[in-house]
């Protein structure tokens, strides 16, 4: 052992306790504002278009990650898309056993390359399937802030 | 430039899930003590540059570069931190040498997470805090995004996953410094809590306390020192796309290149038969096979198979963690691949006891930073 000597006694064994009070601010950038505004003001999921690589981003970027393209082509697409994922989250932040578990989707909307994250509403996890269609409830509009938690969450649909 | 780099002592604390006997300085300190003893070194005479590896927030301390060089005899010498892998120290401190500025090297990382009181929301701030932190889910939520997924598409099933972690805690049970060694049965699975569907707690690494120190040298060192080093014949390391709005959910591309990378430089042709064992990251049960299908170590049609008919176990085919991977042994977020890496190093050496695979000659070593992360590093080991 490296150590010719350890504690022997649990009792020994004194923690201090400590906190980091970090808070921050966050800006979301060019197409960040463009993507929260639009879904603010109509509602509508705004994505940018690569035309190197056809890739449609959403949200959108200024740039392309697989061919750093300068984007500035803004394209809507639709706010309903299909299921490419899903997970029923029963722990919390803290670490806890969630009484009332979160359902979670990667939702591909139609018209964009990428999928976003969301949460999935007015269903069960026993209902879900991979590819099943869902659609955006957003907050009524003099609610919404500006940001992604303007979508209360997306909902099963036959659209 | 065309000296090679072997490593030439190893050292290792036991991994358990609390230490309150010693600070995380203490750790290190013993893990070093080993190593350099193991290497037959003085830290303070011979090493030349030392790599650390370690993350703030996990430490809860800023600037945490400022707290490592006393304990492992590196004042007034170079030493740096990264924010990365252990492996991704391995890289650093191999491309040091290679300089011919340096003769050793040694590599660091440690970890203490039983004095993160709050790990799940240290976690979620690795979160985007603009389109992702504020949905307020605990990480974990990616794991069952991503198991889900990878489970659909290539056909491997939740079983096959629980296969990986009763492997890898079985094997535990014969690594002397494992701290999760347990003997499971599928059925244990049955009735195991669900953390993120289809992820259950026995899907998930726990945590464990630990360090691990490597000491690196080059060619002309090893040769004056007359050590018998395990050479590091490949090295490769990549970054994927780590949005969660445009990463691939099953095929991990940049894990495929860091191997690519590896694999050139350590001229292997055909990674399946030209390699002995792997230790690669199994943070998450799934996450073995997504790893060995990007490696290219087994069958990309369905990676489930390899579990099903013990090609992965220790006397199987292609052993992986015979260690017994993070599942076994404990996850250590940065000091994850390090691990992975002392235990490859036993086993070339032929120091793994009852868990020893015979003729093992060459080893892939895999590290993955955890949630959410897509950043890789890859190390292939010659006896």
């Amino acid at each position: 052992m490296a150590m010719k000597e350890r504690l022997t006694k649990a009792d020994e064994a004194k923690p201090w306790y400590g906190e980091l009070p970090v808070e921050s601010l966050y800006t979301a950038g060019i197409a960040g504002e463009k993507f929260f505004r639009s879904i603010q003001e109509k509602g509508v999921f705004l994505g940018s278009k690569c035309h190197k690589c056809n890739m449609v981003y959403v949200p959108p970027k200024i740039y392309c990650e697989q061919d750093f393209e300068k984007l500035e082509d803004y394209v809507e697409v639709a706010d309903c898309g299909s299921l490419e994922s899903f997970t029923c989250v029963h722990i919390g932040l803290d670490g806890k056993r969630l009484l009332e578990p979160m359902i979670v989707g990667l939702i591909n909307l139609d018209g964009a390359s990428t999928s976003i994250v969301h949460m999935l509403g007015e269903t069960t996890v026993e209902e879900l399937c991979m590819g099943m269609r869902v659609c955006a409830v957003f907050k009524p509009k003099n609610k919404r802030e500006g940001a992604i938690t303007d979508i209360l969450y997306f909902k099963p649909t036959k659209q | 430039m065309s000296d090679r780099v072997g490593i030439i002592g190893i050292g290792a604390t036991q991994f358990r899930s609390i230490t309150p006997d010693v600070s995380y300085k203490e750790l290190m300190f013993e893990a070093a003590v080993k190593a350099y003893d193991d290497a037959g070194i003085n830290p303070r005479k011979d090493v030349d540059t030392f790599v650390t590896c370690a993350e703030d927030y996990i430490e809860g301390t800023s600037i945490f570069d400022e707290y490592v060089p006393d304990q492992i005899g590196a004042a007034l010498k170079p030493v740096h931190t990264i924010g990365g892998d252990g492996l991704h120290g391995i890289a650093t401190a191999f491309l040091q040498l290679k300089t011919g500025r340096f003769d050793i090297a040694v590599v660091e990382a440690h970890c203490k997470p039983s004095n993160m009181l709050t790990p799940d929301g240290i976690e979620a701030c690795g979160q985007d805090p603009i389109y992702n932190r504020p949905l307020k889910l605990n990480t974990h939520f990616i794991a069952g995004l991503e198991m889900n997924r990878f489970c659909y598409e290539t056909g491997v099933t939740y079983d096959q996953c629980a296969k990986v972690v009763i492997k890898n805690r079985r094997n535990a049970l014969n690594n002397p410094i494992a701290g999760r060694a347990a003997k499971l049965k599928l059925n244990d699975f049955k009735y195991a809590e669900s953390v993120s569907c289809p992820l259950t707690e026995l899907d998930i690494a726990q945590p464990a306390d630990g360090a691990v120190v490597i000491v690196l040298a080059n060619e002309s060192k090893v040769r004056a020192l007359k050590k018998e080093p395990i050479w590091v014949s490949g090295i490769g390391w990549c970054n994927g796309t780590a949005t969660l709005e445009s990463r691939d959910w099953v095929y991990l591309n940049y894990v495929t290149k860091a191997a690519e990378m590896a694999y050139k430089m350590a001229g292997i042709a055909d990674p399946q038969k030209d390699i002995s064992f792997a230790e690669i990251d199994d943070r998450y049960s799934y996450k073995e096979l997504q790893h060995l299908m990007a490696l290219k170590l087994c069958c990309s049609c369905n990676p489930g198979q390899c579990v099903d008919n013990g090609r992965t176990e220790i006397n199987g085919e292609f052993p992986v963690n015979p260690s017994g991977g993070a599942l076994g042994m404990g996850y250590m977020y940065e000091a994850t691949g390090l691990a992975r890496l002392y235990c490859a190093v036993e086993q070339l050496r032929g120091n793994a006891g009852k868990n020893q695979i015979k003729n093992a000659k060459t080893a892939l070593v895999q590290g993955w930073r955890g949630l959410p992360t897509t950043s890789t590093a890859v190390t292939i080991l010659n006896a």
